[in-house]
């Protein structure tokens, strides 16, 4: 089961998702008042332990102070972001032990001893802190280093202790194992033991280097400070320490500490810098809810979303454009990775897949992210449900802006059905009222002539006879430009057989009988019409055929002409004949190449 | 002649009856619709010839070839002249297929020549047919290919008169050669169209027909 499949599996995120705003807030376990408790305990703790040193070496002192309080906080601040409490400990354990390395100030009984045995176990924490960062946890490798750094410190620091005998404070009631004193073999064991103790500041530095060369995207950018300031202390300890064992046992090297802890100061603060970096990442997040929430399509959240997660290989594939059920697209997704991204490191088989749900719960899209964004779950957690109200409004107003159109779709087709029904009226009107009551008229004008003696009279009503005539030609040629008689009692066919009759040039006509709907006899009728007096006008043609077919769901009609082409869609009859047609949601095409005739092809469904 | 008539645009029918009248016929009815028509038809003697609108009431589409084929399965002596007052050729070929004979379809536009009216009621009401000019010179019109192509210029000439209602004698007038010419070239319209050479009025329509259909255009 590959990662994709297994995330795409899980329905709920296994891990615990806390809203970010936990991680600013201070509320809960981690409020400021215990954190204050708890750091006033390490603050006595720090100051009390090396109490005698306050004298002597004040600055030392307080900087030691400085830095078990700030890793103390450090760590009791990250115990608020999730997946990070093991690190708070380490950090914290790193501030309390800290003050152990000095307990010998007090220069009596067995504190000297303590502080040689237990006095480095803070770097074994510190080093801890330092692997697991920002990880919910340690490697394996990382881990077996630990218990070897840690044992060979225990071990090491122990035989000297049972090996030294007191020198420095000679007379003072100092207690020491001194199971086998040997001035020599303390030395000798001192020796290996620091260089034990370097070597695994080196394979620490080693390490850190890896980490951070391998870390990617967010994990380098959180990492960064904290691997050069952890680098910096590392290369103190070792310094420090080589220091110690080169002016020996009997003087401390004071500025070798100061400096080492001073440089040490700059670890817990790189820490918080990390936190306030993440808690950076975390306010992006209202960027990003400003950026998209009003609504955005899939292009706008995905360019948000990498910029939010510093991540240029994310993507968002939006579920309602694929087509199929969602586990085939899916696998289509993973076979053609975003690659198409510029300089996007090229997908790796391990990706962070997540379901983008609307309220009721069906899946809109998925995010596929970098999986080293699964670290930083509070961020992405709610980049992911950002994203989903911003698609879920954008998918809305998408279907808003559908319901619109397709409003004015059907408000426009009965406009055409309202005035295809009012010329059909006038047409009426004109035939059955006015040229029947001209051609009664006409009918009496020629009794009139018939029955009138009077050669006069005869001449006059025959002129007045003419007269109508003339009107009644004029007002046929009205009615059938607003509405063929023929059109409403034969069809098409015969209408158009009509029009071909009144045309200069031959027409070849295949129309079948077959009647369609009105609206769309006539939106053919007109486009026909429109087309052949385009030919005319146009196209120098000697001959054009006129084609109808009538399928189950639509008419086809096509007009071809043997003339100069080059008819645009921007010719006035022909944007006439779009308008009529796609009004009925009906289609033109054109094809009409520089002087090799023109074929209009027309379909209007009807069904 | 005594007429029946129907027609519904009351001001129309007036008209034409007075027309008519002026003419010298007898209009026994006057009615606005077919089955008005059939029914007053009955009542009184039986007229010549009927005068109707192709396009009535209810349907204001053809109700007038309805009543025309009803008219003709009543009484199949009886004259039936269609008036339109446009000319299309589909009716004008419905109407020759339902009423073979005795028929006429003329646009109402001929009210303004009573004589031409009354010489084709004269004719269909003797059997003959009577069809609008218009159309025919439509249906004669060079540019329409089809079966009609076989005929040359005289034979059509002459078929388009055939299909106005002329008889040969007619036709020789109108043509100025004599009547056993256009008896020849009947007979070779009819041998072209397929149908048998005897010149009966059956033929006639046959031919007429042939032309509406348009040689199968």
């Amino acid at each position: 089961m590959n990662a994709i499949a297994m995330r795409a599996a899980i329905s709920s995120p296994p891990w615990p998702v806390r809203p970010s705003g936990q991680l600013t807030a201070g509320v809960g376990r981690y409020s400021w008042p215990r954190i204050a408790v708890v750091l006033a305990l390490v603050a006595v703790w720090a100051v009390v332990l090396p109490w005698p040193d306050w004298a002597h070496w004040t600055a030392l002192t307080a900087v030691n102070v400085v830095v078990a309080l700030l890793f103390a906080l450090t760590g009791l601040l990250l115990a608020r972001e999730p997946g990070q409490r093991g690190l708070a400990w380490a950090l914290v354990l790193t501030g309390i032990c800290r003050p152990l390395d000095y307990i010998d100030a007090w220069g009596v009984g067995p504190f000297p001893f303590y502080a040689l045995v237990f006095g480095g176990i803070d770097r074994v924490f510190g080093a801890w802190a330092l692997l697991r960062y920002p990880n919910p946890s340690l490697s394996r490798g990382h881990r077996r280093f630990l218990i070897a750094f840690a044992a060979w410190m225990l071990v090491t620091r122990t035989l000297v202790g049972v090996t030294a005998t007191p020198q420095w404070a000679a007379g003072a009631p100092v207690w020491m194992p001194e199971l086998l004193p040997d001035v020599r073999l303390a030395t000798v064991l001192s020796i290996v033991g620091y260089i034990g103790e370097g070597l695994c500041g080196v394979v620490l530095i080693v390490l850190l280097v890896r980490r951070l060369v391998s870390a990617r995207r967010l994990d380098r950018v959180v990492l960064t400070p904290v691997v050069v300031a952890g680098i910096a202390a590392t290369v103190a300890a070792i310094v420090s320490g080589a220091g110690q064992q080169e002016v020996g046992a009997s003087s401390a090297p004071v500025v070798a500490y100061l400096a080492e802890g001073l440089v040490d100061i700059a670890l817990p603060l790189a820490f918080l810098v990390a936190f306030v970096q993440r808690a950076l990442l975390i306010r992006n997040i209202t960027w990003l809810v400003a950026e998209i929430s009003g609504g955005a399509g899939v292009d706008v959240i995905r360019d948000a979303l990498r910029t939010t997660l510093q991540d240029p290989t994310l993507d968002v594939v939006d579920l309602s454009a694929l087509d199929g059920p969602v586990p085939a697209g899916l696998g289509g997704l993973q076979e053609e990775p975003p690659s198409a991204v510029p300089g996007a490191e090229p997908a790796g088989q391990d990706r962070l897949v997540e379901f983008v749900h609307s309220e009721s719960g069906e899946p809109i899209a998925v995010i596929i992210a970098d999986p080293s964004l699964d670290r930083y779950r509070g961020l992405f957690d709610v980049a992911v449900r950002t994203s989903a109200l911003a698609l879920q409004t954008a998918q809305a107003q998408a279907a808003a802006a559908q319901a619109k159109l397709a409003e004015v779709h059907a408000s426009r087709a009965r406009i055409i059905e309202a005035a295809h029904a009012e010329r059909q009226r006038i047409e009426r009107d004109l035939h059955d009222g006015v040229q029947q009551r001209i051609l009664g008229l006409a009918a009496q004008l020629s009794a009139a002539v018939a029955k009138s003696g009077d050669p006069a009279a005869r001449a006059a009503f025959a002129g007045a006879r003419e007269g109508l005539k003339e009107i009644l030609a004029e007002l046929r040629e009205l009615a059938h430009g607003i509405y063929p008689t023929v059109l409403t009692q034969s069809g098409l066919a015969a209408a158009l057989e009509e029009v071909a009759d009144r045309l200069p040039l031959p027409v070849r006509l295949d129309v079948p009988a077959t009647r369609v709907p009105p609206p769309v006899e006539a939106a053919a009728y007109f486009a026909a019409c429109e087309a052949l007096a385009n030919v005319v006008k146009h196209a120098s043609a000697s001959e054009v055929t006129l084609t109808v077919t009538v399928g189950e769901s639509e008419v086809a009609m096509e007009i071809t002409d043997n003339g100069v082409g080059g008819a645009g869609p921007r010719g006035h009859g022909l944007a006439n004949i779009a308008d009529r047609v796609s009004a009925l949601d009906g289609h033109l095409v054109i094809d009409s190449p520089p002087g090799a005739g023109t074929r209009l092809v027309v379909t209007i469904p009807c069904g | 002649m005594r007429l029946a008539i129907a027609d519904d645009s009351g001001i129309f029918r007036d008209s034409l009856r007075l027309l008519l009248e002026t003419a010298g016929a007898e209009v026994t009815v006057s009615a606005a619709s077919g089955p008005e028509l059939l029914a007053a038809i009955r009542q009184v003697e039986l007229p010549d010839a009927v005068v109707l609108d192709i396009r009535m009431r209810p349907s204001l589409t053809d109700e007038g070839i309805t009543t025309a084929a009803e008219l003709r399965q009543l009484y199949p002596d009886m004259g039936i002249l269609l008036l339109s007052a446009h000319a299309e050729i589909g009716y004008a070929s419905r109407l020759l297929e339902a009423v073979p004979a005795g028929v006429g379809y003329l646009l109402k536009d001929n009210v303004m020549n009573v004589t031409d009216l009354m010489a084709a009621l004269s004719r269909v009401a003797e059997g003959g047919m009577a069809l609008e000019p218009a159309i025919v010179q439509r249906l004669l019109s060079p540019r329409k290919p089809g079966k009609l192509d076989t005929l040359n210029e005289r034979e059509r000439g002459v078929l388009g008169l055939m299909a106005e209602g002329r008889s040969n004698l007619g036709i020789a007038h109108e043509l100025f050669v004599s009547p056993r010419t256009v008896e020849a070239h009947v007979t070779s319209i009819f041998n072209k169209l397929g149908l048998d050479q005897s010149n009966t009025e059956n033929n006639r329509v046959h031919a007429v027909l042939a032309l509406l259909r348009g040689g199968g255009r």
